[in-house]
């Protein structure tokens, strides 16, 4: 960060003294290219940032125009108080137009949008009071201090003055816990919702920001050209500007600032030959999509990791048990499950299970391939509500619970099929995990950055010991999906425990492993345990559960068939029917049942 | 490598920065500004054509551009003005009024004395500010009366606003002809609107309340249930504000809904492109009030229909003709001024009185030249002049 800090200043220097090397057309030219530059951001913040598929950007910034031209024009207020309404007005529509994306995701968001975008321009175009097809012209030249704001290269210095908060804001919220969370969010929504993050809070923020950004660039834009017409909001300048944060690359703030300001660059050297520009645009965006999926921004690390492909090999290290142990109070009930059912459609998935798991104990809990094991986590982590009895975690009734206030009540699990944040460092999957802050905790991005500054530095000094505790240190900066299996599982454990929970809930965490690597899990497991976590985990190698675990719980066909410390259940019957003919269930060694099942 | 150095170096570093830094200050005491930009004396005389050339508007902005090419290339024939030849440099502004923004800065900081364009209403509405401040004269082929309620010295109109066009409608229809059951349909584009709200004051001013006042967009396609509900009010007159090929379609699906009325219109009704796509037999007896009622009025369109049609081997309309009297008049304002621009040139195409393809110029403060449009009937699928009566 430190090493960026000259070239931000070189930059801000050249911004500043650009003016003086242009002529009047080429600062007409810059300016809109700047308002575009906050679209950009906006667009970048929901959609590359958060994963929120936003069509209605270009509304967002009609709004903000049309808002200020209408109350300066018709209602005769000052252009200032007329642009903070606009803004209000802006993040309004923003919060409106989140409302479709708690239901609805990815190209349904996105057919959504571009409908209530259509409808925005549909409204200008007819209201009297939008000045329909002919716009509003004549607005009001912003004042300021006696600058006169009429000539282009003085409104240029409000503009870089307002683009580089803008830019250092959206920097910040996407460096910050916050950014990490949105990212998280779009990279598995389900994952970050079991670590504790309030999905619905965090799309409504990422509409209200680009809502803002909009809006922004709404009012400057009023302030510039003093003049909107519905043609400026039309859906092929969305188009434009999707093109423009596609190119640059739209994970990265900096590259959808680059890809609005050479793409506005461009369009005006194009702009006697539009008709093969529009054709160009479209054909950049696919080899971009194609070739280059994170953009102009994204190529240098594209070379970078090609080039550090040649480099040595990180090590994976053993694990540091936890130091300190919390000795768990006999006979206290961790979780208990009260005859829970679950029906899908036709299928009974659960039917009428109860499970009780003492405090400090390793549970498992196997069965055949849909015995319902995975569905009984569902419902104990908050991803299926159940329609039948009850869950209490500590004796407290958590049942219907969202996942994420089970996160924040103690409950971390890890998935059958892993998954960790693809497009996040190791080191930002363990910090999305250990920020423990509520959602409704933004309000201090805008008042208390240093706040905020300081948490986020706490936050990586815990990161970094918790990886150095389970051996990760060396993958910090690795991203999960270049890393073997083995390495991504450890992974997800790690992550769960940066909650700090009380239950962990483990689903298949051997799977894929090889014979000395679930050793090791074994130690892990058991380490955790001594450290005071209830861990309940959906085991098939039968190995492993039965010289792990205290308990064994077995499911088969959604009910409960039997319920036992390992050595017992294996001798019960109705286990053995069950696993008849699933030899791979029957590895125990040693065991007389291995045979009975061949 | 020592521990001295990269100390020395973010030394240096910063110490470069604030040389910058100082260096900013100093340039900032003198706020930056436009130096050149100013049109030479020497060389050709630059004129900006302003027009959409691609999107949903390039076939209008197309006409408009041939018509001015045609009167500028007669003049460098000619020997150009002053001995210096004009140079056109057609500019695409997409239809989209920050694109005409743009441009508008473009024409004040190269050098060019004038702009001629738009077709579009909105984005000569959205340049007309900035080419008033930099005292650069255009002729626009706009007609919508708010290019007139500017009243701004360096914006002339090449034909009258739609207030005159309906003006002269409503007065044959209502007052010439005696109907009184009119029913309306336009689309809500800037056009649309524009005759629209004119038609609807001349009808009030009548006296006259429409039967039917029915809104479509200017892409809609299928018209039958508004024009069902117009059918409902069997009215004798059936306003269309709409572009040719629009008015056409609307016409095609009034008569085969069995609607009888009478079909009345501005400028696109008399085009060879409403009667096509109409049909010619749906199209019969169209009332059209408009300025140019077709290329064989009298010797001067004449002469300009033949020219057209050698130079682009098809038949002049409505637009081009208009582009053309807009580059005609200044041109003959170049010549008086020897080729200046500025405010010497806005007042001398306000002193232009040139009896036009359209009309008589007289340009009043509002920037409007002319004042009066005729009536013409579609008969055989050509437009014909109603005898004054």
């Amino acid at each position: 960060m430190k090493r960026l800090l000259p070239l931000g200043l070189g930059l801000g220097i050249a911004a500043w003294l650009l003016p003086y090397g242009l002529d009047g057309y080429a600062m007409h030219v810059v300016d809109v290219a700047v308002v575009f530059a906050l679209l950009g951001i906006g667009l970048g913040l929901v959609m590359g940032v958060a994963g929120q598929v936003n069509l209605a950007q270009v509304a967002f910034f009609g709004i903000g125009a049309y808002t200020c031209a209408i109350l300066t024009t018709r209602a005769g207020l000052g252009f200032w108080v007329a642009a903070a309404l606009a803004l209000l007005a802006a993040v309004l529509i923003g919060l409106i137009v989140s409302i479709p994306a708690l239901r609805v995701q990815s190209h349904y968001l996105g057919i959504v949008t571009l409908g209530l975008a259509l409808a925005f321009l549909n409204w200008v175009t007819n209201a009297g009071v939008a000045g329909k097809s002919e716009g509003i012209s004549d607005l009001p030249v912003p004042p300021m201090f006696g600058i006169d704001l009429s000539s282009d290269y003085l409104f240029y210095y409000v503009e870089i003055i307002v683009f580089a908060i803008a830019l250092a804001f959206a920097l910040f919220v996407v460096r910050a816990p916050l950014g990490r969370r949105l990212r998280a969010m779009r990279d598995d929504s389900l994952a970050a919702a079991a670590l504790g993050a309030e999905i619905p809070l965090l799309r409504i923020t990422a509409f209200v920001l680009s809502g803002l950004y909009g809006g922004v660039a709404g009012v400057l834009y009023a302030g510039l050209i003093r003049y909107v017409a519905p043609e400026t909001f039309s859906i092929a300048n969305m188009f434009l500007l999707l093109a423009m944060v596609i190119i640059g690359g739209r994970q990265s703030i900096v590259g959808c600032v680059l890809g609005a300001v050479v793409l506005s660059l461009i369009r005006e050297v194009l702009v006697d030959f539009s008709v093969y520009a529009q054709l160009g645009y479209g054909t950049v965006v696919v080899l971009m999509v194609v070739f280059a999926p994170t953009g102009l921004a994204g190529l240098p690390a594209l070379w970078l990791r090609r080039f550090r492909a040649s480099q040595g090999r990180a090590e994976l290290h053993s694990f540091v048990p936890y130091g300190e142990a919390r000795a768990p109070e006999p006979g206290r009930v961790a979780l208990e499950i009260r005859e829970v059912s679950k029906r899908f459609k036709g299928l009974l998935a659960l039917d009428r299970v109860s499970m009780t798991v003492t405090d400090g104990e390793i549970r498992g809990v196997v069965g055949p391939n849909g015995s319902g094991k995975t569905t009984l986590f569902n419902i104990v982590s908050g991803f299926y509500a159940c329609e039948v009895g009850r869950v209490l975690l500590s004796g407290e009734d958590v049942t219907g619970f969202r996942p994420y206030r089970l996160s924040q009540a103690g409950v971390a699990r890890t998935f059958q099929n892993l998954r960790l944040f693809g497009d996040l460092t190791v080191r930002e999957n363990i910090l999305v995990a250990l920020d423990r802050t509520r959602t409704a905790w933004i309000w201090r991005y805008l008042v208390r950055p240093l706040a905020v500054v300081r948490q986020s530095r706490d936050l990586g000094r815990q990161a970094d010991e918790l990886l150095e505790r389970f051996g990760l240190a060396e993958f910090a900066a690795a991203q999960p999906r270049a890393l073997p299996y083995g390495i991504q599982r450890r992974v997800e454990i790690a992550r769960a425990m940066a909650m700090g929970p009380r239950l962990l809930l483990l689903d298949e965490p051997a799977a894929g492993l090889n014979g000395e690597e679930v050793r090791r899990l074994a130690e892990i497991v058991r380490a955790l345990r001594d450290s005071g976590v209830t861990v309940v985990i959906i085991e098939h190698n039968m190995g492993l559960v039965m010289s792990l675990c205290d308990r064994v719980t077995v499911l088969s066909s959604g009910r409960v068939i039997a319920d036992g410390p390992p050595r017992e259940v294996a001798a019960v019957p109705e286990v053995i029917e069950a696993y008849l003919g699933e030899s791979t269930y029957l590895s125990l060694p040693g065991d007389v049942s291995q045979e009975a099942g061949r | 490598m020592s521990p001295h150095k990269p100390h020395r170096r973010s030394h240096r570093v910063w110490a470069a920065t604030a040389a910058c830094l100082a260096l900013g200050v100093l340039a900032a005491c003198s706020a930056p500004g436009d130096t050149g930009g100013g049109a030479s004396d020497t060389g050709p005389i630059k004129i900006a054509n302003v027009n959409a050339q691609s999107g949903q508007l390039s076939s209008l902005g197309q006409w408009e551009t041939k018509g001015v090419k045609l009167a500028i290339e007669e003049v460098n024939k000619a020997g150009g003005i002053n001995g210096r030849t004009i140079q056109l440099d057609v500019l695409d502004d997409q239809g989209d009024p920050t694109v005409g923004t743009n441009l508008a800065r473009k024409i004040a900081s190269e050098g060019y004395v004038a702009m001629l364009g738009t077709a579009e209403s909105a984005v000569t509405l959205a340049m007309a500010p900035i080419l008033k401040d930099a005292k650069i004269p255009n002729i626009t082929s706009g007609q919508s009366p708010k290019l007139a309620a500017l009243k701004s010295p360096f914006l002339f109109l090449n034909a009258p606003t739609s207030v005159t066009y309906d003006e002269t409608l409503a007065k044959y229809l209502v007052d010439t002809k005696g109907y009184k059951k009119i029913a309306m349909i336009s689309n809500n584009g800037t056009y649309g609107t524009g005759e629209h709200d004119a038609f609807k004051a001349s009808l009030q001013t009548r006296n006259v309340t429409p039967l039917a006042d029915e809104v479509v967009t200017p892409d809609q396609k299928d018209f039958s249930a508004n024009l069902t509900a117009i059918r409902q009010q069997d009215p004798e007159v059936l306003f269309i504000g709409a572009e040719e090929v629009e008015s056409g379609l609307i016409v095609k699906q009034a008569r085969e809904l069995g609607v009888k009325a009478v079909i009345a219109g501005g400028a696109p009704l008399g085009t060879p492109v409403y009667v096509t796509t109409a049909g010619a037999d749906n199209a019969e007896g169209s009332v059209v009030s408009s300025p140019y009622l077709g290329n064989d009025v009298n010797d001067a369109t004449k002469a300009f229909a033949a020219a057209y049609k050698a130079a682009y081997n098809e038949e002049a309309e409505l637009h081009g003709a208009k582009a053309y009297d807009g580059a005609k008049i200044l041109l003959e304002a170049l010549k008086k001024t020897g080729g200046a621009g500025g405010q010497a040139l806005a007042d001398a195409i306000r002193g232009v009185g040139r009896n036009g393809l359209l009309g008589q110029f007289a340009y009043d403060d509002s920037g409007v030249g002319v004042h009066a449009t005729q009536i013409g009937l579609i008969k055989a699928g050509g437009l014909v002049a109603e005898p004054t009566s």
